[in-house]
Parts: structure tokens; C-alpha cells; sequence
């Protein structure tokens, strides 16, 4: 018996060792696996990503949340849409966010997040968007994944070379697309040369709460201003704007705006006119435009209706602007992380132009300039290019950097991603995109310390990349590995909406700030109830205002009579849960709004416009808990001339 | 007991069997570039038998052009004359390549002047959709036509016949991403 | 002698730690909470480990019927532990000063202790009465009603000391520092008692 165990012990130990030696197999197979693409995006189930990317929606008007390198989408943020999903521009608190000179306005195009900076590198406070169709700017903030803020930017139409923000976040910069009449007139459309205005605002970010205030406004030349980045280190103070439509014609663009062989750059020095306009200078101009401030202790935004802006006449502030020649309708207006070279992107043409920041110093020292346009010098193309990237490419349209002496620039016509280096601007790698990529990013890739692991290509077309989905699909997204000499597609992904630009950062920055629940103590809302106990129903004339809690899983009150047909009903939902993803929804039947997704220890208010005489259910709309299906309630509606008291109870 | 000794040996030797490690080296074989072999052929590769035509897919079907798709394709551009666009190309048929100096065509579509022959095709190719009223246009504005390459093209117009760079165009076929002027000569540099 | 005092005065000394840190802990994890939720257990009442950890616990517990977690003012325990052990820090430090000046010889130290040990083993048995208590004594129109396999109805008491499952929850329950520095409080004392034993022997 002895024997036995002696040598069953044995054998146990043999398969033990060759387990253990297969295993060490396998772990060196793993280290000749580490190179296998579906491994760099993979991350495993409970893992989470390294970065975070956030993309625009385009014309879904809101920002979505992805992590890298899984392309797995987290959040869709609404910024400048309804959205029934949360309730946002649907519940009494946050419609005022979408007011603007021109009413109610529930959409938007969302085209160019960028990340709040501090001395040039990414601080991932708030993340800046622009509504392109009606004018406006949003700060959303980073902790919270909440649209705090949305300025509307007046003498603006296509608000396009936004929402960029300078260094220090000093001021986050919309420029317009269309030239316009200044102020707005009837006048007719063939007299748009010399006429019409391009305005370039620049709106300050007060550094502690991030709140928004337009500074001053540029009038410019009737251009079409397309995109701009500011002057970063050395450059620090400048800001450039691409500028295509020069020869400002107002039919036919995509012929008549391609005909100058050199469109401008224009380079702003903000700082001077800043101290131009601190010191008394620009003209005030009457302005209709809306700003709309969500409080985050009430829960409440307020829109105010501001009717002055500041502007400054270009002529009136010499030696702060210039325009530098570039060839061909350039698009993208990107400078490199030195702050010394700006890469303009001439769509129509196969190279790419690469400014020098202290060439254009030393040009607008020597005072040797080309003439002027509307009496602002123009620098000699000689004077101030640096370089260009003989690409072989066509259709140039962006450009970022991966802090390594490299750029990235996309080719929407030759559909690819051309790799170039700064200073010897040769080209170094190139990688097709799938298909007719526009904007590309880089975490931190328009910033002093890009993150540069990853690169996202985001095309406009997509074809036969998904299974197909009737004539509309979602726009592809492309993910590069670019840690190593040539870039590496990893894997694609669908995007939402229609993204133009992207944001990136890495989690760390991110993860650490974000808010779990919003603490009822703090809750300042003045229809919130601290306790169960407060519940109550009060009526003011047509109005019942319902101060209902929430908690897993039910509605105090939830047996309400009293109402009566023509109310107007306020249903005032705080959700006393202080429970991190507890969240409670509410919907009633009928209701001509969305259902409100109510955070922990946040007031949400829903209305209802009962019309019709009955017994009316609402329930809770998110899956809160285990008894979620018991989670609802009845109110009784009489007719209008009913003499019925107003009543609430739970459970009596 | 003895049963039980041998059932001992006979599990120590299927772990053995087991422990070969054949799932790992099946991975191994999957080659790292799989991602993007899986579809290597871009845009111009979409199968697509409902849509209108585009350039390049009027190209192929077009015989007298079949000279200048061999050359599209030696010099790997047809993802161009598939993109969205707009594009105007002026497509030379296969007589005006013959009309090249002997050998001209033949030398081009060696891999090594690739580049050079991407050079001659883009010229070839402008941004924008330029029917024939619009390129009439351009000659009446006396603007010249922006070719992709950054060469500029005079558009002449004398009574029904345009020329373009020299070449005339002898007929006009809509595509989907824009528009073929098919020229009786190759655009050459001047 | 005096090794032994002072040893004696520091391991008295060291009970006070129970009124700045908590004397046991309760975790409740669970895969919905990767970040468990639990009670700190201090002498003068709960606290969760995070801010709303004792709400989110009444939360849940309200479905299986439990009570809610008491209020400092809903226990005796929490007004008379911190008098006792406040007491018997004093009578300690006390008696080790009076060792320390030759007063009273090291069986007084084991006095202390094995005094100490009794209210201890009281108040842990008054602990696991409460927990058994908190645990099973369930209202009737609980939310969900379970049984065992036998037919008994389910308990929730959280372990003494250990882990236990309970339904999806994993229940830890162990000392925390306050709990830990009384243990090693009365370990001191046991060994200033054989310390000084051993002093009074060599001298006579």
C-alpha cells in the first residue's frame, strides 16, 4: 500500500512538472503572440481601456465616449441634441441649455472637441465643443460627462474653425465659416465682396469654474474661415485660421472658391489685442445671443439673453494680424508640439505647406510684405514657408503629431494616412484608410505632450467595411498602432453619427475625477426633497407641482389624485438613492416629452399635460433593481370641473 | 490496487498527450498581418452592381480605354476614381496612347516608373465636376483648369470643339463621382 | 519591576485606540459592488467604510427584511463600552504607575487582564447576539422570503470572525486596528505580569 501511494505520488508529480513546462510553453508562444494584432486591441472582459477618445457626432449634435485600443463606445454625450435617453432638452432643468437668440433650438452640428490644457498639455477639466449651424460653443465638463455650458456666438453662420482652445485654456476660439452681413441687413447677396465679414470671437474661460464670456469679436475679410489651432510654447499668443474662398464668391464655391493658387492662414496675435481691448479698445455693437449655465448644486440651467458684443476692427490694431500664402483652400490649420511649425493642409493640392513660426517673425520684422488684403499684410510665401511634403498624396485635409518629431496627415482623396517627419519633411510611411478618411487624432495630439500610442483614422465612408444596413450606415473609425516606425492598423470600428474631429487623453487623467453620485446634502434644487417624508403635492392654479423621491424601488407618493384634466403637472423626481449607477427613470403615459433619467441625489422635473379623464400609470424607466417592474404608480385625472381634493400616499 | 496504478500511468500519459500545447501553435500560425489581409483592397475593390457607375468602373467597361485602365491600375490609382470625389477626368482612349513614341506606354507600365506614370495619369484628373457647360465656362471666365498634380490646363473653346491641355474631347460620360471627358491625345507636360 | 510597569502602562495606554479607530470591520462585496461595501464597527457606533455604505447596506437588506443598522442611541453597547473600556484603560495605566513606584506587585497586572479577557469574551458573545439578532430577526412581510434546502427560513448574520456567503454577497468580518491594538494592549499586560513575576523571583 505504501508502495502505491510512494508511486501515485510519483505520477502526480510527473504530470504536475509537465504541466508546469507545457505552461511555460505556452507563455513563450504568449511572448511570440505579443505581436499578434487582435491582441493589441484586446481587452479583457473587467479590464478597462488605456484612453480615452472622444469623438464629435457631427450631425447627431452630441459627443461620444470611446475607450483605446478596444473601440468599445462608453457614452453618448448630449451636447447640442435632445436626447431621450437622459431626458436632456426634455426636462424642465436642462431646455434652457438649448435656448438661443433664434428660440428653442434642439439640435445641432457637433464638429471639434478639444480638451481643456494647462502650459500646453492636456488637464482634462472640461472638454470645449461647437455647434456648427447655429452658432454656439458648449464646456462640458470631465467629471460629471454633463454639458455645463453653451454660449451662442453672434455674427457667426457655420461656426467651423472653433472650438479651439489656447494653452492655458485662456480662451477657447470660434471662427466663422460663412462670411455675413455685420450686423445681419437686407441686402443682396451679389454685393457679399468687401461687404460681408468673417468674425473671429474669442470667448474667455474664467480658469475656476470653466464659465464662458466672449472676450471680443474680429471682424475679419469676407473669407470662409475654415479651421485654426492656437500658438503653443514659443508660439504661445498666436492663433491661426485657415482660410479658403479668398476670391469671396458667393455661388458655386466648389469652382469659384478653388481659383486663387494660394488661399491665407491668417496668424492672430490674441495677446496684443487682448491688451488693445483692455485697454478701452473695440467697439461695442449691439448682439442678440444666448448663454445657458447649468448649475450643478441645482441642477438647473438658466438661459440669459446678452445684447452687446465687443468687436475690433483688424485696421485698428496694427501688427496683430498677417496672413501667410498657402497654397490651395488649405483645411486643417495644425501646429506641431514646439509651437514652431504650422502645417497648413491645401485640400485641393498634393503637398502639404509647413510655416515657420520664427520665420513669420523675422519676415514681419524686416517689414517686407507682399501687399495687403483689406489692409492687413501679407507675408511673402518665400518669407515663411519652411517646408513641404512632397506627398504623393491627394487631398490633404489634417494633420497631428505624436510628440516624436513625427506628423500624421490625412488624405481624403487618396485615402490614407501619410506619416511625414518634421524638419526633413520626408514622407516616412503611408497606410490606406477605409475609405476617404477626414480627420485623424492623436491623444493629446494638438498639444505640447501627444500621447502617441494611437492613431484614429475617421473616414466619411464606409461601403462594404460592416454588414450592410440599408443605404445609411455609421461612418468607419480606423485604429493605428504608431509606437513603432511604421504605423500598424489595428482594427475598425463604427463611430456614431458623423465624427469630424476627435479628443483623446489618457484614462489616468480622466478616471480618478469622475463623479460616482451627486450628494443629496448638496442638492440645492428648490423642488428637491431631502427625505421620503417631504413628499407632497401643491397646487397653484393650473399648476401641480409633485415632489416625488425615489428609491430601489419605489415612488413616494405613488397613489395621487386630484388632478384634473388642463393641469399642467410637474412631476419634481428627486432620487434619493447615493449609490453609485443607481439611477431611476420616470415616464407617464401620454406625456408629450421623454422619460428623465434621474442621477443619484439629483432633481429632475418632467412635465405632464394630462387631457383626458382616467386612472394613469407612470413607472420607472431604468432596470434599477430587482423589483424595477414593481417600481410605479397611479394618478387619477378628473374632469376639469371636478371639486376633488389633491391626495398622496404611499403604501397607506 | 494494480488497476488502480495502471489507471495512474494511463492518466500521467494522456496528460502528456494533453499537455502538447496544439491550441497555442495553431495561434502562432495566424500571421500577425491578418487584419489587413483580410481586405487589402481598398475602395476600389466594393462589390457593387446597383449603384451608378463611377469613373473607374466606366473606365473598365469601356474598351477603347482599356490601355489607359492597365495604366491606372500599373500605377495604382484607382482608389482616386472611386472616392467620392468630385472628379473631372480626361480620358485618353487607346489611340492617342499608340500615338506615343514606340515604346512610351510600354516603358511606363514598368513597376519602376510607377510614380512617373501616377504623375502623367493624375495630370489627367482635376477636382471638381466639370461637365461640358462648366469647362465652356471656365474658357468663357479664361480661368485655367487645377489639375490634381497643381498644373494649371487652358480650356479652349472653338465653335463646338474643346480642347483641354491640347487634347480634344470627343465625347462626355456622366459618372457617379464625377465626370469623363474621353480625349483623342494624352496630356502631356509642357 | 519597572520593565514590567511600564510595559503594563503602555499596553493600557494602547485601549484608548479604540476611540480614535474602529474595533471591527463587516465587508459586504459583491460583482455589482467591485468596490465592497462596508461598516467600520467603532466603540461608540457604525460608520461606513465609505460615506453611504450604511445607507446603500439598509438599501439592499430592506428586500431580505432585515432591520436597519442601528443608530449610536439605539444600542446600549455604544454608551457603556466606551465607559468600561475607558475605566479599565485608567485602572491600568493605574496600576502600572503604582508597579512603577513599588506599590503593588505584578499580580495585579494579571488581575487586570484576566479581568479584561472576561469583558471581552462579554462583549464579543454580545456581539455574535447581535449579529444572529440582526440577522434573523426578519419582518414577516419581507420583500424576498428564503428558505433553506430544509425548510428553514434563511439568516443573514454576517460571521463573527471570517467569511462567509451570503445569497451573492461575500461577508468578511475582522478585526480593525482599534481591535487589534486592545489585543495587543492585553497581550502586553499578560506580559508585564511575567515579566514582573520573574523580577520579583530574581530578587528574593
Amino acid at each position: 500500500m505504501k508502495t502505491f501511494i510512494k508511486i501515485n505520488t510519483l505520477l502526480i508529480a510527473c504530470m504536475a512538472f509537465i504541466a508546469t513546462s507545457c505552461n511555460q510553453g505556452g507563455d513563450s508562444s504568449n511572448g511570440a503572440l505579443s505581436s499578434n494584432i487582435a491582441e493589441k486591441v484586446y481587452v479583457a472582459p473587467g479590464e478597462r481601456d488605456e484612453q480615452y477618445a472622444f469623438l464629435s457626432g457631427g450631425y447627431s449634435g452630441n459627443l461620444t465616449v470611446y475607450g483605446l485600443p478596444s473601440g468599445r463606445m462608453f457614452k453618448e454625450i448630449p451636447v447640442f441634441s435632445q436626447f431621450p435617453t437622459s431626458g436632456y432638452g426634455y426636462s424642465e432643468e436642462t431646455k434652457p441649455m438649448l435656448n438661443t437668440s433664434f428660440g428653442f433650438i434642439p439640435w445641432d452640428d457637433l464638429h471639434h472637441p478639444d480638451i481643456s490644457q494647462t502650459n500646453g498639455e492636456l488637464d482634462g477639466r472640461w472638454i470645449f465643443a461647437n455647434g456648427n449651424n447655429t452658432p454656439r460653443i458648449a464646456r462640458i465638463s470631465l467629471s460629471t460627462f454633463e454639458t455645463e455650458e453653451i454660449i451662442e456666438v453672434p455674427n457667426s453662420a457655420g461656426n467651423h474653425s472653433s472650438s479651439f482652445i489656447t494653452e492655458n485654456t485662456e480662451y477657447v476660439v470660434a471662427g466663422t465659416r460663412f462670411s455675413v452681413p455685420v450686423p445681419q441687413r437686407d441686402m443682396p447677396i451679389k454685393e457679399y465682396k468687401e461687404n460681408f465679414k468673417g468674425a473671429l470671437t474669442f470667448i474667455a474661460v474664467e480658469p475656476e469654474h470653466g464659465h464662458l464670456d466672449i472676450k471680443f469679436q474680429l471682424l475679419m475679410p469676407g473669407f470662409n474661415y475654415d479651421l485654426s489651432h492656437p500658438g503653443r510654447g514659443k508660439s504661445h499668443g498666436w492663433f491661426f485660421f485657415s482660410t479658403y474662398n479668398t476670391e469671396e464668391a458667393n455661388t458655386l464655391l466648389e469652382v469659384n472658391a478653388s481659383q486663387n493658387d494660394k488661399d491665407f492662414i491668417a496668424a492672430v496675435n490674441w495677446k496684443k489685442i487682448e491688451e488693445y481691448v483692455n485697454n478701452g479698445g473695440g467697439k461695442k455693437m449691439p448682439a442678440k445671443y444666448a448663454h445657458n449655465v447649468y448649475d450643478e448644486s441645482t441642477h438647473t440651467a438658466t438661459s440669459t439673453m446678452k445684447d452687446e458684443v465687443l468687436t475690433v476692427d483688424p485696421s485698428e490694431v496694427p501688427g496683430a494680424i498677417y496672413f501667410l500664402p498657402t497654397p490651395k483652400s488649405p483645411h486643417g490649420c495644425d501646429v506641431d508640439p514646439s509651437g514652431q511649425y504650422i502645417i497648413g493642409a491645401g485640400k485641393l493640392s498634393a503637398d502639404i505647406t509647413v510655416h515657420s513660426f520664427d520665420k513669420m517673425l523675422a519676415a514681419i520684422d524686416a517689414g517686407n510684405f507682399d501687399g495687403d488684403a483689406y489692409g492687413i499684410p501679407i507675408i511673402k510665401y518665400e518669407d515663411v514657408v519652411a517646408g513641404t511634403v512632397q506627398s504623393g498624396g491627394l487631398g490633404p485635409l489634417h494633420t497631428e503629431f505624436d510628440g516624436k518629431g513625427n506628423a500624421y496627415t490625412t488624405f481624403f482623396i487618396s485615402s490614407e494616412v501619410v506619416k511625414w517627419k518634421l524638419e526633413t519633411w520626408e514622407v516616412v510611411d503611408r497606410q490606406p484608410t477605409f475609405y476617404s478618411v477626414g480627420h485623424l487624432m492623436i491623444p493629446g495630439g494638438n498639444s505640447r505632450k501627444p500621447h502617441g500610442k494611437y492613431l484614429v483614422a475617421m473616414n466619411k465612408i464606409t461601403k462594404d467595411r460592416y454588414l450592410p444596413t440599408g443605404p445609411e450606415m455609421e461612418h468607419s473609425a480606423q485604429i493605428y498602432d504608431i509606437s513603432g516606425e511604421k504605423m500598424q492598423l489595428l482594427y475598425d470600428f463604427p463611430t456614431h453619427g458623423e465624427p469630424h474631429y476627435a479628443a483623446g487623453c489618457d484614462a489616468d487623467l480622466l478616471m480618478n475625477n469622475s463623479k460616482k453620485i451627486y450628494r443629496i446634502d448638496e442638492n440645492m434644487h428648490p423642488y428637491a426633497i431631502k427625505s421620503p417624508s417631504e413628499a407632497k403635492v401643491v397646487r397653484e392654479g393650473k399648476d401641480v407641482h409633485i415632489y416625488m423621491s425615489t428609491i430601489r424601488s419605489h415612488f413616494t407618493p405613488d397613489n395621487i389624485e386630484g388632478v384634473k384634466v388642463g393641469d399642467k403637472v410637474y412631476f419634481h423626481i428627486t432620487n434619493h438613492e447615493q449609490d453609485f449607477d443607481v439611477p431611476h427613470g420616470f415616464s407617464m403615459i401620454g406625456q408629450g416629452t421623454s422619460e428623465i433619467l434621474v442621477m443619484p441625489g439629483q432633481t429632475k422635473t418632467s412635465l405632464w399635460e394630462p387631457k383626458r379623464v382616467g386612472v394613469w400609470p407612470f413607472y420607472c424607466t431604468d432596470f434599477c433593481s430587482a423589483l424595477h417592474q414593481e417600481m410605479q404608480g397611479y394618478i387619477r385625472v378628473s374632469p376639469a370641473n371636478s371639486n376633488i381634493e389633491l391626495s398622496w400616499s404611499l403604501d397607506e | 490496487m494494480k488497476n488502480n496504478f495502471i489507471f495512474s500511468i494511463g492518466l500521467c500519459l494522456v496528460a502528456t498527450l494533453m499537455m502538447m500545447c496544439t491550441p497555442q501553435q495553431s495561434e502562432q500560425a495566424e500571421d500577425t498581418t491578418a487584419a489587413v489581409e483580410t481586405h487589402p483592397q481598398g475602395q476600389a475593390s466594393v462589390v457593387d452592381d446597383v449603384s451608378d457607375k463611377n469613373i473607374l468602373q466606366v473606365a473598365i467597361g469601356s474598351e477603347p480605354h482599356s490601355t489607359l485602365v492597365a495604366a491606372v491600375q500599373a500605377a495604382q490609382i484607382e482608389h482616386v476614381l472611386v472616392n467620392a470625389g468630385p472628379l473631372t477626368v480626361f480620358a485618353p482612349v487607346n489611340d492617342a496612347f499608340d500615338a506615343l513614341p514606340e515604346g512610351t506606354v510600354e516603358n511606363l507600365l514598368k513597376p519602376e516608373n510607377k510614380s512617373q506614370l501616377a504623375t502623367i495619369l493624375t495630370r489627367h484628373a482635376a477636382p471638381g465636376s466639370y461637365d461640358v457647360d462648366g469647362l465652356k465656362r471656365e474658357a468663357t471666365k479664361g480661368r485655367k483648369l487645377y489639375m490634381a498634380t497643381g498644373d494649371y490646363l487652358e480650356v479652349v473653346v472653338e465653335g463646338d470643339k474643346i480642347t483641354v491641355g491640347g487634347a480634344e474631347v470627343v465625347a462626355t460620360v456622366p459618372a457617379s463621382n464625377g465626370v469623363i471627358h474621353v480625349v483623342s491625345s494624352v496630356i502631356l507636360p509642357k | 519591576m519597572k520593565n514590567a510597569s511600564i510595559l503594563m502602562i503602555v499596553g493600557s495606554a494602547l485601549l484608548l485606540g479604540l476611540f480614535v479607530f474602529p474595533m471591527w470591520n463587516i465587508r459586504l462585496g459583491a460583482p455589482q459592488y467591485p468596490e465592497p461595501l462596508g461598516i467600520d464597527i467603532h466603540i461608540n457606533g457604525l460608520q461606513g467604510e465609505s460615506e453611504f455604505d450604511i445607507q446603500n447596506i439598509d438599501g439592499l437588506n430592506h428586500y431580505i427584511g432585515m432591520k436597519v443598522l442601528p443608530k449610536p442611541d439605539e444600542m446600549w453597547e455604544f454608551s457603556v463600552f466606551p465607559k468600561v473600556v475607558l475605566s479599565m484603560a485608567a485602572i491600568g495605566i493605574l496600576i502600572g504607575a503604582l508597579g512603577l513606584l513599588g506599590k503593588i506587585s505584578s499580580v495585579w497586572f494579571l488581575a487586570w487582564f484576566v479581568i479584561m479577557g472576561i469583558l471581552g469574551a462579554l462583549g464579543i458573545y454580545d456581539f455574535n447576539l447581535w449579529l444572529v439578532d440582526y440577522g434573523s430577526d426578519l419582518d414577516p412581510n419581507a420583500i424576498l422570503k428564503l428558505v433553506n434546502p430544509d425548510g428553514t427560513p434563511m439568516v443573514y448574520n454576517p460571521p463573527l470572525i471570517g467569511h462567509k456567503k451570503l445569497l451573492n454577497f461575500d461577508a468578511f468580518s475582522y478585526p480593525r486596528l482599534g481591535g487589534i491594538m486592545l489585543g495587543i494592549g492585553m497581550l502586553f499586560s499578560l506580559i508585564a505580569f511575567f515579566i514582573g513575576r520573574k523580577a520579583t523571583l530574581k530578587a528574593n
